[in-house]
């Protein structure tokens, strides 16, 4: 296929996480909030002038700082991100917000307060960790508004005087709509058996939208969505289709690798994904707008830390649709090395999206940075492909 | 360096054996049994033969004796008497009494939990009548939920699986370790939800009761591996579950009235499940029996912040867990062993009783211990003289609930048992922050007058992994020995017995330039023991 005409442009904005976007914002009199987890309601981040990033440590090398903090035994993704932040690469921020989510996260993220990693001169810079919801119900979401509140909201408002009204929120979760609908509809070209987007490229443009100011990449969203309607696609040179479920990929080379191996990633169901990071907010005005989007998230978070049956059964069913809705031929479980959620998520929903479901499942853990492991990694898919193709030649043989 | 007085007893003469290394081979088992005087060895005996009598009044039943064929962590329980022998190492007067009063009645509950669990199990004794009034609960939960059901058991089937196993014979887990990463679970997750995630996987756990309640306990992967359980009690067995939360952050005001909503919840799904009421004039009566617990907890901790501390190390522990968590109020028969806890303690404290010649370091335990080498903390008290004044685990609630049953306290109750159910052991200080892990620690040592803390670091415990660094600066910024003892909680094979006490000798040899006060014991022959 022809290049997109904005790919370099992206890829070259994930090439630090204090991009340029990041700064031009800071200097129209944006404030910076920073956040580490999905579980952290983007559009309150948005609202007024203050404006959300999600803290990512794209080419990271060496943990070695990061690993006398916290061991080598902790996620990569919660040491990438300390020895980011050790290094000054977050100086940018000027609020901290982490959920008491999964405990490296945390870890990590206290790790960098008692550091004194970020802040520098600025006095009005604080750290707030949230309570989020364990499971989905009423008295949950009446935590989730309430830690909103007390560790998004009125910090924000206290601190940098940003207007934190219903009407304010509202018109954040317009913009963040509005980036959800462009992200969605470009992602609606993976569909089909002739895709007019590859799977890294929708990677680039997806983890674009959580770590750029969301209202400086737009217009570049509006026009690749346009150039892709008469893009052209190739002659079908994928010999598989697979969904990508997990940790979090910061590393788009992980779905170059994927792809480069033979199968085409239709499907995005990993935290900072697009299924479900990207969902719209649906509003009414019956409610107000904190409710709606603290129901939003509760209802459609995929955590494995949601630990009520309903979500934990619902979470590979959830799997299973987006699988059948996209048409992909196989599962890749992935895990990013020492996450205990997606440890024990991985194991089970690979077992139950094979035995339950009938799908080709592979299941594999792997580094932060996907280039100091690319080999084995390569392999594992390879072989995956070649057994999905089996399987398929099989099926027909029977048929 | 921080430094505390030496406490050295002038007229140190411990009866009967001077050396313990004179008790150990390469085997199983002790090459013989202790020497501790007449009236000591006499009443340790006596201990013995009790321990012995609960054993065989258990084994006698037909179904306990099919258990024992059917489950394969059962064949662990033929070495509780060895268990015991363990922790009294060395030990003579009050504090041999302490650790035989302490740890002879847990091994007489866990007897009682396994009598239930048989009872009631599918596989062996299948008193169906039985199982629909018994409810399973994770094993580091606090039953805190339970105790306005009088009439309803709660049963902890965790806990004589994996918890107690891994006490009495070291190689306990591993076969489950292997069967659950054998299924793909990776091998760098905590190896104790693991291992129950590996023991359910192999359909070794008992299976009854009308309903179970699970909790997010004491980190992700304990919350991670009930999903794995849960899994197969509801779809194999048709057993519900409820997954009773316990908020992250238990120390912020602002998370509270969530906790007390979710024990509301809890309730009227076992009142549901079971067909009981919740009954009000228990609840109280367990809140006293809790409330007089967490005085009698504090007062032995007040002695050990004296020059002679009494209770002390891993009885403590195991004790505390059994009595705060697994019972949790519940059970008349702890309130007296509290007390004579309470009297051999002040017995001891006032005739200035040790249990080594000299006490040189006061040490805080914290972190995680190696479930097969916790009496280790008994070990270095003779061979290094370093004294273990209390552990992490042990520094749980002080706060006296509502115990009058009043209409306002009815409401209370329900924030008391979430405060409980967020203060069980462990994750009170595995989660809530870096104040309740590193902060804390360092008021602790004051309190104490500890010099030392010895830092058990579970290398698969990420809550404490992830604080390493601020430990080693903090703990250096202040004066306090930090000494890093590494292992994997349950699995032998990473860290054997005695690579876990090499860790201490080396620095007690090599930081502080001493030398043992009993070096017959500084290397025990004890990697093919139980």
């Amino acid at each position: 296929m022809r290049d997109l005409k904005h790919l370099i442009y992206f890829e070259d904005l994930l090439q630090t996480a204090n991009n340029e976007l990041i700064q031009q914002a800071k200097a129209d009199g944006g404030i910076c909030a920073a956040f580490s987890c999905e579980n952290v309601p983007e559009p309150l981040l948005n609202v007024g002038n203050a404006f959300s990033i999600r803290l990512f440590a794209p080419n990271t090398g060496s943990f070695d700082i990061a690993s006398y903090y916290m061991t080598n035994l902790l996620c990569e993704t919660s040491r990438a991100l300390l020895e980011r932040a050790v290094e000054g690469g977050f100086n940018f921020a000027d609020c901290m917000i982490a959920p008491d989510g999964c405990t490296m996260m945390n870890r990590c993220v206290e790790n960098m307060e008692l550091l004194k990693t970020m802040g520098g001169d600025n006095e009005k810079f604080f750290w707030q960790y949230m309570e989020i919801p364990l499971k989905c119900d009423e008295n949950n979401l009446e935590l989730y508004k309430l830690q909103c509140i007390n560790h998004i909201l009125r910090p924000l408002n206290e601190a940098y005087g940003i207007d934190i009204s219903d009407k304010s929120i509202r018109r954040a979760v317009g913009e963040h709509n509005r980036v959800c609908k462009l992200i969605r509809d470009i992602g609606e070209f993976r569909k089909g058996p002739q895709p007019r987007i590859t799977g890294y490229e929708y990677h680039v443009l997806t983890l674009a939208t959580y770590v750029c100011p969301k209202y400086l990449i737009m217009d570049k969203l509006e026009e690749t969505l346009e150039e892709l309607k008469t893009r052209e696609p190739d002659d079908n040179r994928w010999r598989a289709r697979v969904m990508v479920v997990g940790s979090e990929v910061d590393d788009s080379g992980l779905i170059k690798l994927i792809e480069e191996s033979g199968a085409y990633v239709c499907a995005d169901r990993f935290c900072f994904g697009s299924l479900p990071g990207r969902d719209l907010i649906p509003m009414t005005d019956k409610e107000d707008a904190l409710t709606q989007i603290c129901r939003k998230y509760m209802e459609s978070c995929q955590c494995p830390r949601m630990m009520n049956m309903e979500k934990v059964y619902g979470r590979k069913k959830y799997v299973s649709e987006i699988a059948k809705e996209y048409g992909a031929d196989g599962i890749i479980y992935e895990q990013v090395k020492f996450c205990d959620p997606w440890a024990y998520e991985r194991m089970l929903g690979s077992t139950m999206l094979r035995e339950d479901y009938g799908y080709p499942v592979l299941s594999v853990d792997r580094p932060y940075n996907i280039a100091s492991s690319a080999g084995q990694m390569r392999t594992r898919v390879q072989a995956f492909v070649e057994s999905i193709e089996i399987k398929k030649i099989k099926k027909g043989e029977a048929q | 360096m921080k430094k505390v007085d030496k406490v050295v007893d002038p007229n140190w003469h411990r009866k009967g054996d001077q050396r313990l290394g004179v008790l150990f081979n390469d085997g199983k088992v002790r090459r013989r049994r202790e020497w501790r005087g007449v009236k000591d060895t006499f009443y340790d005996y006596t201990r013995w033969l009790y321990i012995m009598s609960i054993l065989a009044r258990f084994i006698v039943k037909p179904r306990n004796i099919k258990a024992m064929f059917r489950y394969r962590w059962m064949a662990n329980y033929l070495a509780v008497p060895h268990m015991l022998d363990k922790f009294t190492m060395g030990l003579r007067d009050e504090s041999l009494r302490i650790v035989h009063t302490s740890l002879d009645f847990v091994v007489y509950d866990v007897a009682q939990t396994m009598e239930k669990v048989f009872r009631g199990d599918r596989k062996t004794g299948n008193d169906e009548e039985w199982s629909r009034n018994c409810v399973l609960t994770d094993e580091n939960a606090m039953t805190a939920f339970m105790m306005g059901f009088p009439d309803v058991n709660a049963i902890l089937r965790e806990v004589p699986t994996m918890f107690v196993a891994n006490l009495l014979t070291q190689n306990s887990t591993t076969h489950y370790l292997d069967v659950a990463q054998e299924f793909g679970l990776p091998g760098d997750v905590c190896p104790m939800p693991e291992a129950e995630v590996g023991i359910s996987i192999e359909d070794d756990f008992p299976v009854l009761g009308c309903c179970a309640v699970q909790v997010n306990t004491t980190c992700d992967g304990s919350l991670m591996g009930n999903g794995v359980i849960a899994n197969r009690l509801e779809r194999e067995y048709g057993i519900p579950t409820f997954q009773l939360l316990a908020p992250m952050r238990h120390r912020e005001d602002d998370v509270q009235t969530y906790a007390a909503n979710d024990i509301k919840k809890a309730i009227a799904f076992i009142e549901e499940k079971t067909g009981k009421k919740w009954n009000w004039d228990a609840y109280f009566e367990c809140a006293k029996r809790v409330n007089d617990a967490t005085r009698k907890r504090q007062a032995w901790l007040d002695i050990n912040a004296t020059p002679y501390p009494q209770f002390v190390g891993a009885p403590f522990s195991l004790y505390n867990d059994t009595n705060y968590m697994g019972n949790c109020g519940r059970s008349a028969l702890f309130p007296p062993v509290d007390a004579k806890l309470l009297k051999y303690a002040e017995e001891g404290y006032a005739a200035k009783r040790m249990m080594a010649p000299e006490y040189r370091h006061r040490a805080i335990i914290w972190g995680v211990q190696p479930q097969y080498c916790i009496d280790m903390l008994n070990w270095m008290v003779h061979c290094w003289g370093v004294v273990p004044l209390t552990d992490m685990l042990s520094l749980v609630n002080t706060k006296m609930i509502a115990e009058d049953d009043t209409p306002e306290n009815r409401e209370q109750a329900y924030y008391d048992m979430a405060w409980l159910n967020e203060n069980m052991i462990m994750r009170n200080r595995t989660h809530g922050g870096y104040k309740v892990l590193v902060d804390e620690l360092w008021e602790f040592c004051e309190q104490l007058h500890a010099d030392m803390v010895i830092m058990w670091e579970h290398m698969s415990c990420k809550a404490l992994d992830g604080m390493h660094g601020q430990f080693e600066e903090q703990g250096r910024a202040r004066g306090i020995h930090i000494v890093w003892v590494c292992h994997d909680l349950c699995d032998p094979r990473v860290y054997t017995k005695q690579a876990i006490r090499d860790q201490l000798s080396s620095y007690m040899r090599t930081v502080l330039r001493e030398e043992p006060l009993d070096p017959s014991i500084e290397v025990l022959p004890d990697d093919n023991a139980w």
